[in-house]
């Protein structure tokens, strides 16, 4: 049995790389998904103890979360703010950078999971992350830096192991 | 007769009497669908108001019963014309066309379709008006204070009691649902303060001006002196003159003193205070004071200190806050002043959240130069505390509710949540803090003194 061998039958790699793979790809589609989500406040009736509306009538706000498309948010408000004032981060690239990151993460996040172009979607998604940590540079969040330097590792320690990828929807 | 014996005795306005009256007032074409306002049908639950006073506070009340639906105002009653202008006038906006008096007395022998007399007069005149409004078959809502004297108060409940008919005091805390919540849900039934030993409450408002007049409008001195008026500057600020009201202690300190009893459910056992015009040469009123009660709770004793400044806004605008060896809850009208914190060695409050009875304030967020927000500079500091917000929402005018619950214990639906000798003992132990004020002594107060 050769190391070198693509699709090699090496189980424990095999496994290590189904839970990177596991891990990434859920992590990416999440976080990916969460740029669709919001809160709202409701209204609703206070309850006594027995489930039924409070005597005095009152009512209470209640935060309730929820996703649609009209919610997306790229990244905060706070740090669009900060990545404003970055002569390095010119508006004519955060404008479509910002358009199209909660779509990449989540195609690359599902590519991964199941395996398609598994080699080019980690390649991507490293890169997206590479992406994310310039403009933590600039803005001095070095605890975002370290969090994504931890998911590039993961990238690349996942991209070693591509050798022995199973359990993919196509070869490559 | 207790109030609730009262109210049951009243009946509120059954539809058999409704009937009667309307139909010798000849409200039967009144009965046709009609459109108030706000484009509600009017049903047969519709009551005929008066508002009698119609200065600010009167003012506010009527903006809050514009809103609810089946109050029909049909008159209207101030000494000042230009004030009766102004309601006629606005009432008329608002679809409603008043008739307008001068005298209460007036009013009521010619107003035969009346069901109820909401009273935003001047303090002194609370008493007069509303005992002849009950005597003459009407339900009555006034204002507070009951009276600038205790023997004006007392008559009130007195008369509420040998006519059977509701009077409602405008302590509209007490039907607020914020207030209600916190009280019987937070303090009754989740004891979430553990054993409360303190509470304190304040009502500071910047200096102002006295009030003026439109020169035009002023009233000749034979009508005012008619009405107990000993000029134009003392009918534009009654409430700084003492033969009119009862100054900042009764004003302001009335609806907050009313709280510590109502969420204590004691009145207080003794009462040290001082004050004094320190500031505006031309009152009679104290301007600034400070009390301090004891309320004898069956757990212990707890201390109460109120102070209403009229010279400062220091201090975190207007609260009452109640404090426990397992929280501390702070109400205030203004929901932006109120909060709840959870003293750090307490049990969790959890259940509490999920029931929304409690919501969690939200963290402030950390920048970069309060990193040492947490930071002692006492050893014997204790830790911060978890904040935590009211959840309940009120959507209405802060007075609307109280009015509501009036109408709806004239239709006989329900039971008054401040009926009048239910506020005489708030009122009575804003009477304790203005005589310790005056005598400069400890003011001993006996469960007797708080009933009609």
């Amino acid at each position: 049995m050769s190391e070198n061998t693509p699709n090699s039958t090496d189980s424990g790699s095999t496994l290590a790389l189904l839970v990177l793979r596991a891990w990434l790809g859920m992590r990416a589609v999440l976080t990916g998904v969460e740029k669709f989500s919001d809160s709202r406040t409701l209204q609703v009736p206070l309850l006594d103890a027995a489930g039924k509306p409070d005597s005095s009538g009152a009512m209470v706000e209640v935060t309730q979360k929820f996703y649609s498309l009209h919610s997306y948010h790229a990244i905060p408000d706070s740090m669009k703010d900060k990545f404003a004032n970055e002569p390095l981060l010119p508006v004519f690239l955060t404008t479509p950078y910002y358009a199209v990151l909660g779509w990449a993460l989540i195609a690359l996040g599902i590519a991964v999971l199941l395996g398609i172009w598994t080699r080019a979607s980690l390649f991507l998604m490293g890169l997206l992350y590479v992406s994310l940590t310039f403009g933590l540079i600039l803005i001095k969040q070095d605890g975002g830096v370290s969090w994504l330097a931890i998911h590039v590792g993961l990238v690349a320690l996942a991209l070693t192991l591509t050798k022995y990828n199973r359990f993919a929807l196509t070869r490559s | 007769m207790s109030s609730r014996e009262t109210d049951a005795k009243a009946g509120g306005l059954g539809r058999r009497r409704f009937l009667k009256t309307a139909g010798a007032a000849g409200l039967t074409l009144a009965l046709a669908p009609l459109r108030s306002a706000y484009g509600q049908t009017e049903s047969a639950d519709a009551l005929n108001i008066a508002l009698v006073g119609l200065g600010a506070q009167g003012r506010v009340l009527m903006d809050a019963m514009l809103k609810i639906p089946g109050v029909r105002f049909v008159a209207i009653c101030d000494i000042w014309p230009y004030a009766r202008t102004y309601g006629q006038r606005y009432l008329k906006k608002n679809g409603f066309e008043v008739r307008a008096y001068e005298s209460h007395r007036e009013m009521l022998e010619k107003e035969k379709d009346l069901h109820a007399v909401v009273v935003a007069s001047p303090d002194f005149w609370h008493a007069p008006i509303t005992n002849d409004c009950l005597r003459a078959g009407h339900h009555v809502y006034c204002e507070k204070m009951m009276s600038n004297t205790i023997e004006g108060a007392r008559s009130m409940v007195h008369t509420m009691r040998e006519t059977g008919k509701l009077l409602q005091i405008g302590h509209q805390r007490r039907s607020n649902p914020r207030y209600l919540v916190a009280r019987n849900r937070l303090l009754n039934e989740a004891h979430l303060l553990g054993r409360i030993t303190a509470a304190n409450a304040q009502w500071n408002r910047a200096v102002s001006a006295d009030l003026g007049w439109p020169n035009h409008t002023a009233m000749p001195a034979e009508l005012l002196a008619k009405y107990g008026y000993s000029d134009m500057h003392q009918f534009r600020n009654l409430r700084w003159f003492k033969k009119y009201g009862g100054g900042p202690l009764s004003d302001l300190g009335a609806h907050q003193i009313d709280i510590l009893n109502w969420f204590f459910d004691v009145s207080p056992s003794t009462v040290i205070a001082s004050g004094g015009k320190d500031y505006y040469p031309t009152h009679e009123w104290l301007d600034n004071a400070m009390v301090i009660y004891e309320y004898k709770l069956p757990e212990g004793m707890a201390r109460a200190f109120y102070q209403v400044q009229t010279t400062t806004s220091a201090g975190g605008g207007y609260y009452e806050q109640f404090m426990g060896t397992e929280g501390t809850l702070r109400m205030s009208e203004n929901p932006k002043y109120t909060q709840i914190n959870r003293e750090a060695a307490a049990p969790p409050w959890d259940q509490w959240i999920s029931r929304h009875l409690l919501a969690a304030a939200k963290a402030p967020a950390k920048g970069d130069d309060d990193s040492s927000a947490n930071d002692k500079v006492d050893a014997r500091e204790t830790a911060e505390l978890a904040a935590y917000y009211l959840p309940v929402v009120l959507n209405k005018a802060i007075h609307q509710p109280h009015l509501e619950n009036f109408f709806n214990a004239v239709r006989g639906k329900g039971t008054l949540n401040c009926p009048a000798d239910e506020a005489f003992k708030s009122e009575m132990a804003v009477f304790k803090a203005i005589e310790a004020v005056e005598t400069r002594s400890l003011v001993t107060c006996h469960p007797s003194d708080f009933i009609a």
